[in-house]
């Protein structure tokens, strides 16, 4: 790994995301393609998606580092480019935890250790101020979180949705080995969700389409009291500081009776 | 005179039916043999042997002094060339590219003809006058026409023998007798092997040395026409009502078969043959 | 009636497609997802990267092997169609209708599912996987003198669509981001490949180049009927199994380095048919130059066109071989 990156290629949006947490964006040489967090990221040059990313824009850009993503990035993208030449360092963030230890490790690398602890703190301490907040009630509401509609999609225990949930004071109906389990509209109606929360993980779709769906089964508590939202994918499937972003949201949507003093 | 053909004790079998039954029988170079008989009496089933299509499961078959099983199929091309009934639906290549093909056992390993397999083709072409048709594809021939074009491939194989399956079964009458020419001006002119399956025992009993006739895989019948086409021998074999009297263009006998919507065909039949005697 | 010498015939159809082929190859070096300039690209060619060294690296070392890839895989396939269409004399048959579709994608998803890369190893369980499909279906109908074709095309029929079904279960078993991976190994994919990973390729499959080439009177003779090849000296059992065990063994090899690329080996037979004729003994160099050409061009194609990022090459080679396929079999009916 190179003392001093001075061109950085960062393989994955949520890298971008990271390296801008660290106020490192000047080394940044080249970005994946759906790197659009912040908004100034959106005219760094791009590499192609982080599915595929095209090795040639990469090399053309001259980097002394890439950055990878171990779920994600293609396995072969980094062993062709390291042997190219070009030094790989891949994060593996499974879980909160894991964001945090990689802000570090990428601080390290940049020479940015310093303000990497800081961050690392800041979200530790908005962490531990959520699960605070959610100790103070014992109701664990029940939550199904959904990221499809055609087929009806939820999370499962290893997602970061999953985590935030559970950090955040709530239940999650769908929790099992499989990290994105189908549902059937039947299995929602007998767990009885006491909050719905919608997301996409394809941009664009209309799933205000799927709240009014959910409308037609009153039966559902969810339902019945008015607690179904739609929310940004970004902000829930990028392991970058903004999951505890989320998890703040989160933990209004589950416990507003925590809040009505705000 | 060498024998061209030698066929001993031939059995084969269509897994447990036996099609053809201890055939013993031999060609000699340079004759014009045909083989008749009824409809599932295993003529094609011996002609396939004779071109190496199938193996015998007992018996043996010489060709040309050889035996079949220590000939490689390489050298079997060099002996025997074959015109089938007739080709498959779909084949795509011009009248000039099949006559060609017929030189593929003298060519090298990499397949290129030369000068000589081209005059020689031309040649062939020119034998069964396709000449004209070397551009066309086979698709868009004639019977006749793609008859001829099969005829001249196997000319252009240049073996020493030439087995015909039924060639004449879809053909008007003008052609047919053509092929029939055709057939005996190569064994005249070039002393080429003629063998020829044939269905129509007339023409058999015109052009043929010698016919043999099948039945039910048995030899019936082997010899000079006047000794197989006997209208004894033909009924047992055929099955059906037929008058045996004299060719009038040839000293060979000519065979007429008898209609069958009188009600008493037998004794019709009777009636007319005690006439002629 | 003068024929032409077949001699002539193969230079002049080859002569034309290696220089088509020669132009593709060097539009692929010239061009690609990142501007270098004319002079740049001819300086790092001359001074073979003693200049500049990224420049260098993407012209040797990244296109360089992407075109040579496209080359080997255009030829493999347009041979393995063309063998394929003669052997069972059906002119649906493409390259991967006797399992090979189904077993190479069964072994690289499983071989991507338990953590392999492709270079270490999908490349193997794909190819160990359309093998086993093959000898599955030749196991099943074998037997007698000659080679039942009917059986053959209904065997692997049945046994794509068996692995499809495979297929589509593993996926459904996928709930992360390995299956926009298995995704674009089912498009077909020429980008995952090394310096080395194509000089293996090239040296495996020159060899079966060499023997089609041979084979390709045969071929003409097969499409006579069983019975009057054999009868012009072929040995009709062996020549088929040749064929088909080398031709298979070619486009498993490719597919394994590039995924399921579709199209090419169904059309480019068939384009090149209706330009030169059936002679196999044409078509066989002429698929070799002419395959290699369109794949080249398709890829390129794909790399250029898009403002972001590069399509899957499927979709340009169905895109233009198609239509350009109905021109040309419209005029052939005038």
């Amino acid at each position: 790994m190179p003392e001093n990156p001075q061109s950085i290629i960062a393989l994955a949006p949520n890298i971008t995301e990271l390296i801008y947490t660290l106020g490192e964006e000047h080394r940044l040489a080249g970005v994946a393609q759906q790197s659009d967090y912040p908004v100034a990221a959106k005219s760094l040059p791009t590499i192609g998606a982080y599915i595929h990313p095209d090795i040639e824009k990469i090399v053309a850009l001259k980097p002394d580092l890439c950055i990878a993503i171990n779920d994600g990035n293609p396995r072969d993208i980094i062993t062709r480019l390291e042997s190219l030449g070009i030094p790989v360092y891949v994060i593996n963030p499974l879980d909160l935890d894991g964001i945090m230890r990689s802000l570090l490790e990428i601080g390290k690398l940049l020479g940015a250790g310093r303000k990497a602890e800081l961050a690392a703190d800041g979200m530790r301490a908005r962490i531990e101020r959520v699960r605070l907040f959610a100790a103070r009630t014992t109701s664990r509401p029940k939550v199904l979180f959904q990221i499809g509609n055609n087929p009806l999609v939820s999370v499962g225990s290893g997602t970061f949705a999953h985590e935030l949930i559970i950090a955040a004071g709530g239940e999650n109906i769908s929790s099992g080995s499989a990290a994105y389990p189908r549902l059937t509209r039947e299995q929602v109606l007998v767990l009885q969700p006491d909050v719905i929360i919608i997301t996409s993980m394809t941009k664009g779709e209309n799933f205000d389409r799927a709240r009014t769906e959910w409308n037609q089964w009153p039966s559902l508590p969810a339902v019945s009291n008015g607690r179904v939202y739609v929310v940004d994918s970004d902000l829930f499937d990028r392991p970058s500081v903004r999951l505890v972003d989320a998890l703040e949201l989160l933990v209004r949507i589950i416990h507003p009776e925590l809040f009505h003093t705000d | 005179m060498k024998q061209a053909v030698v066929v001993q004790d031939l059995n084969i079998l269509y897994g447990k039916l036996p099609i053809l039954r201890n055939v013993t029988f031999s060609v000699t170079e340079g004759e014009y043999f045909i083989i008749i008989g009824p409809n599932g009496s295993g003529k094609t089933t011996l002609v396939k042997v004779i071109s190496g299509f199938l193996k015998p499961h007992s018996g043996s078959v010489e060709i040309m002094g050889r035996p079949l099983v220590a000939i490689t199929r390489r050298s079997l091309a060099h002996a025997v060339a074959l015109v089938p009934q007739s080709p498959p639906m779909d084949v795509p290549f011009t009248v000039a590219e099949v006559v060609l093909m017929g030189r593929s056992p003298h060519l090298g390993l990499l397949s290129l003809e030369g000068r000589e397999d081209m005059e020689i083709a031309e040649q062939s072409m020119r034998f069964t006058n396709v000449s004209h048709l070397a551009r066309s594809r086979l698709d868009q021939l004639s019977a006749g026409e793609r008859q001829r074009v099969l005829i001249a491939r196997a000319v252009c194989q240049r073996a020493g023998i030439i087995v015909l399956d039924e060639p004449t079964a879809s053909l008007d009458v003008a052609h047919q007798l053509h092929i029939m020419d055709l057939m005996e001006k190569l064994r005249t002119e070039q002393g080429i092997t003629v063998i020829m399956v044939s269905h129509d025992l007339n023409l058999a009993a015109m052009y043929a040395g010698r016919i043999l006739l099948l039945n039910h895989g048995n030899i019936a019948g082997i010899g000079a026409a006047r000794d197989v086409i006997q209208a004894g021998l033909l009924e047992a074999t055929y099955g059906c009502s037929l008058l045996v009297d004299q060719n009038p263009f040839r000293e060979v006998p000519r065979v007429t078969p008898a209609p069958g919507e009188f009600a008493q065909p037998d004794s019709l039949h009777r009636k007319v043959f005690l006439k002629q005697d | 009636m003068r024929i032409a010498s077949l001699v002539s015939r193969i230079f002049l159809v080859c002569t034309p497609l290696a220089l088509i082929l020669v132009i593709a190859a060097v539009l692929g070096l010239f061009l690609g997802t990142t501007y270098q300039s004319i002079a740049d690209v001819l300086s790092a060619i001359v001074t073979k990267g003693r200049v500049d060294s990224t420049l260098a690296t993407i012209v040797w070392r990244i296109r360089m092997p992407r075109v040579v890839l496209a080359i080997l895989t255009g030829a493999s396939l347009s041979l393995g169609g063309l063998v394929l269409q003669a052997l069972l004399r059906n002119p649906l048959a493409e390259p991967y209708i006797l399992g090979i579709s189904g077993g190479s994608a069964v072994g690289a998803i499983a071989g991507m599912l338990l953590g392999f890369s492709q270079l270490q190893g999908v490349a193997f369980f794909s190819f160990a996987g359309s093998m086993a499909a093959l000898l599955l279906i030749l196991a099943i109908t074998s037997g007698g003198m000659v080679m039942k074709k009917d059986s053959l095309i209904l065997a692997g029929v049945m046994v794509n669509a068996f692995c499809g079904s495979i297929i589509i279960f593993l996926i459904s078993l996928t709930q992360d981001r390995r299956v926009l991976n298995i995704l674009f190994w089912l498009m077909g994919d020429l980008s995952m490949s090394s310096q080395t990973q194509v000089m293996v390729l090239a040296v495996l499959l020159i060899p079966c180049t060499v023997i089609i080439f041979l084979f390709a009177q045969p071929m003409n003779l097969l499409l006579m009927g069983e019975e009057m090849a054999g009868n012009m000296g072929l040995n009709v059992r062996r020549t088929s199994l040749v064929l088909l065990m080398t031709s298979s063994l070619m486009v498993s090899l490719t597919v394994c380095c590039t995924g399921l690329l579709g199209f090419v080996g169904l059309v480019t037979p068939h384009l090149l048919r209706l330009l030169l004729g059936p002679d196999h003994r044409v078509l066989v160099p002429a698929c070799i130059f002419g395959g290699g050409a369109y794949l080249v061009f398709c890829d390129l194609l794909a790399r250029i066109l898009p403002a972001q990022g590069e399509m899957p090459v499927g979709v340009i080679t169905a895109m233009i071989g198609a239509p350009l396929f109905m021109f040309l079999l419209w005029r052939s009916k005038r």
